[in-house]
């Protein structure tokens, strides 16, 4: 275990030297939550009550979307980049290498969105500890389910690069518009809302929105949304252990 | 270190057929092959980073396969390509390094400094690794295992783009870890870096190991066991050829006719009848060299191939 946190904390290590990127991102997340947020908040005003925090959330969701979705490309990154055999001839087991991966995920996670998050809740009124600590939780599991997708996905890119990026913005593409990040699902076409189920950025937003009160009725069950969130946490996780362990080499030599 | 039948195969490529290798503890066992003959894979089978195809693969008694974990614990390689971490230090990667692998922390860095002036990487300890030039990263790759000193450490063309007075360096730093207890296994197509290094060496081509034994042995092995080099003033003349290849022995000439190359068995018996031969036919020699075969001439003789050729 000693060794996991040891790895784990070498990636963090450079991680927290990229301040000007995290940085950036927050000021980007401000941005679009005070112009095309608010913009949004006028359109559908009167459908959905604080249209605004919905949204606020919904671009959170986003955000812990591509955090995960970077963990699966770093992994791809290392094996092109010739880090990746290093790391599998170290003193661990592919699991604890996997678990690492896991933990630099979730400090890259909370650095981009913990504290914008903490800043919507100060500034709208909605900050209390337990709402901010479970809907963290929620947030953190559904990156975790994000990253065991993308990493699930990486074998795709020991065939070829070109494709596995291919195929990762056609997911990330259907996941994200194909949810209930931006629109509640009772509001959706009857086409639409089947699909939007499917996509498990549906359970971790309306999860997330319901630990921080917003109105269940706009919102899915939150026993079966966080049930659908470990799952997919626990399920993509195993799948991408498995794979790393049976499947992945660390370089193709002749 | 030991492995019996072990083949690996990229799709249809055989990078590994059914070779049979074993080293022993305390010595320094030379792979030498041209590229692509398979060193490498038959060393990230070793260190656990690739699964063989078929056979067994044995460090320290444990198989490879079965037991990774237990394996990377024990040995520490050296790549052939020293890449990644690009944003990070030397002095950083080596303290992670040496962390990883439980290096007493009150002995940590003094030995990370030490080895970092040994290899002449002290003046680069704060530079970024992207900054490093191609031999101070390869260097870096060599200091990892000097700073862990493993059971078995493999160095993969631990010299490729390294300068003749670094590559003395690493040799003697790679022989000062044999004399501290551990295993080596040395992958070249470096003649001189196999021959300064090898307690033993393996031949390895086209996947398959060849000959395994000491340098003496192997270059006694060789038909022959003198080298004779011969400069002719002029092209020397197809009857001559004939007569000079009749001798015993076996004759080379250069494209230019005008340069000849024997390994034959006794150079003191062969020498007086080549050169009474030249004369009647009337050709002027203008030097006669006398070696010992290389293991360039091992390679060729068992190969039929050069370590520069493609497999």
């Amino acid at each position: 275990m000693n060794r996991v946190l040891t790895l784990a904390a070498y990636n963090i290590k450079l991680l927290l030297s990229e301040r000007n990127w995290f940085f950036l991102i927050w000021a980007l997340f401000a941005l679009q939550i005070t112009i095309f947020g608010s913009l949004m908040s006028r359109l559908v005003s009167g459908k959905v009550e604080d249209y605004l925090f919905f949204y606020s959330i919904g671009l959170m969701v986003i955000t812990v979307f591509d955090s995960g979705a970077s963990v699966g490309r770093n992994f791809v990154e290392h094996a092109h980049e010739g880090e990746l055999p290093y790391y599998l001839s170290l003193p661990i087991s592919r699991r604890g290498f996997l678990a690492a991966q896991a933990l630099y995920g979730v400090a890259d996670t909370m650095l981009k969105t913990l504290p914008p998050l903490l800043g919507i809740l100060f500034f709208m009124g909605r900050l209390t500890v337990l709402g901010a600590f479970f809907a963290v939780l929620a947030l953190l599991l559904l990156g975790l389910g994000i990253s065991g997708i993308m990493i699930s996905m990486s074998f795709i890119a020991f065939k070829s690069v070109d494709i596995y990026s291919a195929f990762i913005a056609g997911l990330s593409a259907l996941l994200v518009r194909f949810s209930t990040v931006f629109y509640p699902l009772i509001f959706m076409p009857n086409f639409y809302s089947p699909i939007s189920l499917l996509s498990p950025l549906t359970y971790g937003a309306d999860l997330a929105r319901w630990f921080l009160g917003f109105d269940p009725q706009l919102l899915l069950n939150p026993i079966l949304a966080a049930a659908v969130v470990t799952a997919v946490a626990v399920g993509t996780l195993s799948l991408s252990a498995r794979i790393v362990d049976r499947i992945i080499e660390g370089v193709k030599v002749g | 270190m030991e492995t019996l039948n072990l083949s690996k195969k990229y799709g249809k490529t055989d990078a590994l057929r059914g070779l049979n290798f074993e080293v022993e503890e305390g010595e320094i066992m030379v792979i030498l092959g041209p590229n692509g003959s398979g060193k490498t894979t038959l060393l990230m089978i070793l260190c656990t980073i690739l699964k063989p195809t078929s056979g067994i693969a044995k460090v320290v008694g444990i198989d490879v396969a079965k037991e990774g974990t237990k394996v990377r614990e024990v040995m520490g390689i050296a790549f052939q390509e020293a890449r990644g971490f690009w944003r990070h230090k030397p002095s950083s990667i080596l303290r992670f390094h040496a962390s990883m692998f439980d290096i007493d922390p009150t002995k940590r860095q003094d030995l990370i400094d030490q080895t970092m002036k040994d290899l002449e990487l002290w003046e680069s300890r704060d530079k970024l690794f992207m900054h490093l030039s191609g031999g101070q990263a390869k260097r870096l790759e060599t200091a990892k295992v000097l700073v862990q000193r493993p059971k078995l450490a493999i160095f993969d063309e631990p010299t490729s783009q390294v300068d003749l007075r670094g590559k003395r360096k690493i040799w003697d730093k790679i022989k000062e870890l044999r004399n501290q207890g551990s295993t080596i296994i040395v992958a070249t197509n470096e003649v001189r870096e196999a021959e300064y290094l090898a307690d033993r060496v393996t031949i390895l081509h086209q996947g398959q190991r060849v000959v395994c034994d000491t340098i003496p042995h192997l270059k006694d092995a060789i038909a022959g066991g003198d080298v004779v080099e011969v400069d002719f003033e002029d092209p020397v003349s197809a009857r001559l050829s004939e007569e000079l290849k009749s001798l015993g022995g076996s004759v080379a000439l250069s494209p230019q006719g005008n340069q000849m190359r024997a390994m034959v068995s006794r150079a003191e018996d062969w020498v007086p009848k080549m050169t009474s031969a030249s004369y009647n036919q009337g050709a002027k020699i203008s030097s006669i060299k006398i070696t010992e075969p290389s293991l360039d001439d091992v390679f060729m003789q068992f190969t039929g191939t050069t370590l520069e050729d493609k497999p």
